[in-house]
């Protein structure tokens, strides 16, 4: 009598599956245990730092949808060339970036090209984003890549202005744009780390910095704020630099880093608009950052020229 | 029987009469609440919260959490008191107000009710002396509460110090 007619088919097959299981729940584990894979959620991890240090890259997620839609575009932005609205950043390889490959990623974020050589507006801060170094990037497309797909098919723009894109935009570029340099290495600490937060990554001065004529960022009045209508989604945005009269000279650095972890202010206020958004992020924001990253921030902030710039009454 | 019908009438008379006496000095008493500038009274009622909330800062910093507790409570308090200081059509020059609060009433009402609840819980665990629960709240307190309301309903202040 053969083994399989002392035992009921279904036992057999039922044996069969369970060696089969545990052949692979074995692999599964080492996959897991691997350095390899101990270091892509070390890279991830990494990676949702730098999003959240980026205030979770809020623009490309509508309010109150990070539960649902985190990533998957859609917000309007209106500016003198017309009407662009968020692409979605999900993994979804439809509607998202689930086909591009980590370098072109990479190239989207900091030179701001798509993988067909489309260029991007600079309403997604490339040039800004062109400091950011290449390990802190690789870390933030793992971290993308990570977060479930949404298939939200992107809404095409409304461009008003003829030959924008074609003329206008890349004589921009390459005339008026600042570009910030990478580090070889992210920096870890002290002064250098909070630039790099401030410039770079948190992209404080697209925001804070005031425009000249041509739009570009005017960094000779860094961080001085800009009035009503002026700033994002024509909000007013405060002056932050040190001046006493009108910006934070008289915060203390404890006091910077505390708002920024908790939209708290020194007098009471609790922070509310794009600031309280950034604060919060999307998944992660500027809350979440460490203590010693937000001191940084604070000390690179007490260190720039301050600036007597009053915005609003 | 007729008798007891009648006094039974008399009564409900009486008790609407009070009940209807009440409502107006009710009213009149709320009417001559506040100074007839409902964006002054309700600016003065924010600068009311940030002056609780700045005591509930430095209480928590101080780690004197059964003192926490009073200011909690006059916060919940004073969060039941929003909705009725937005009316419609009270967004003037001085307001920092944006279109939203009337646009999305429910919303902005429920951000009201949230403060008062979440002030009314912070007393709670303050008055029940649980240090780390109540260090623990007053953490995101600022930013799950005033912070709610602020982002989508408030035009931001020009300066923040």
């Amino acid at each position: 009598m053969s083994f399989c007619r002392r035992f009921p088919a279904w036992w057999s097959d039922l044996s069969r599956r369970g060696v089969l299981l545990g052949a692979g729940t074995l692999l599964l584990t080492l996959v897991i245990a691997s350095p390899a894979a101990a270091q892509s959620r070390e890279q991830i991890a990494r990676g949702k730092y730098i999003f959240g240090a980026a205030a979770g890259c809020g623009c490309h997620t509508e309010p109150n949808k990070a539960a649902t839609a985190l990533n998957a575009g859609g917000r309007r932005y209106d500016g003198p060339f017309g009407t662009v609205y968020a692409t979605n950043i999900t993994p979804d390889p439809e509607t998202g970036i689930g086909k591009w490959t980590d370098d072109q990623i990479i190239t989207a974020i900091r030179a701001g090209r798509r993988p067909n050589g489309e260029r991007l507006l600079p309403v997604h801060p490339y040039p800004t984003f062109n400091g950011i170094a290449e390990e802190d990037l690789r870390a933030l497309v793992a971290y993308l890549r990570s977060v479930p797909p949404v298939r939200r098919a992107n809404t095409p723009k409304k461009i008003t202005v003829p030959m924008f894109e074609t003329v206008f935009l890349p004589a921009w570029l390459a005339t008026f744009a600042p570009r910030e340099t990478p580090p070889p290495a992210a920096p870890t600490s002290g002064l250098a780390r909070g630039e790099y937060l401030v410039r770079a990554v948190g992209h404080c001065g697209e925001c804070h910095t005031p425009r000249g004529m041509t739009q570009a960022l005017d960094n000779t009045r860094f961080m001085s704020g800009n009035p009503k209508g002026k700033g994002p989604e024509g909000s007013m945005v405060p002056n932050i630099t040190p001046d006493k009269d009108t910006g934070i000279g008289n915060w203390t650095e404890e006091q910077i880093a505390d708002y920024l972890a908790t939209g708290n202010l020194p007098n009471g206020d609790v922070a509310g608009g794009l600031m309280g958004e950034v604060i919060q992020g999307s998944s992660v924001g500027y809350k979440d950052m460490t203590k010693a990253d937000l001191l940084a921030v604070a000390r690179y902030l007490k260190s720039i020229p301050a600036i007597k710039n009053k915005v609003g009454e | 029987m007729r008798r007891s019908k009648a006094c039974a009438g008399l009564v409900v008379l009486s008790l609407a009469a009070a009940v209807a006496a009440g409502c107006a000095t009710e009213t009149k008493r709320q009417t001559k609440m506040g100074s007839g500038d409902v964006v002054a009274d309700r600016q003065r009622l924010m600068k009311l919260h940030g002056a609780l909330w700045t005591d509930i800062q430095n209480k928590a910093k101080a780690n004197n959490i059964e003192g926490i507790e009073v200011s909690a409570e006059g916060l919940a308090v004073a969060a039941q008191f929003i909705p009725v200081l937005f009316p419609e059509g009270s967004l003037t020059d001085k307001s920092k107000a944006k279109p939203e609060v009337w646009q999305k009433w429910p919303e902005f009402e429920a951000a009201a009710k949230k403060l008062q609840t979440e002030s009314e819980k912070l007393r709670d665990t303050a008055k029940a002396k649980n240090a780390q629960q109540t260090q623990d709240i007053v953490k995101d307190f600022g930013r799950n509460t005033c912070g709610t309301c602020h982002t989508p309903f408030r035009v931001p202040p020009a300066r923040s110090s």
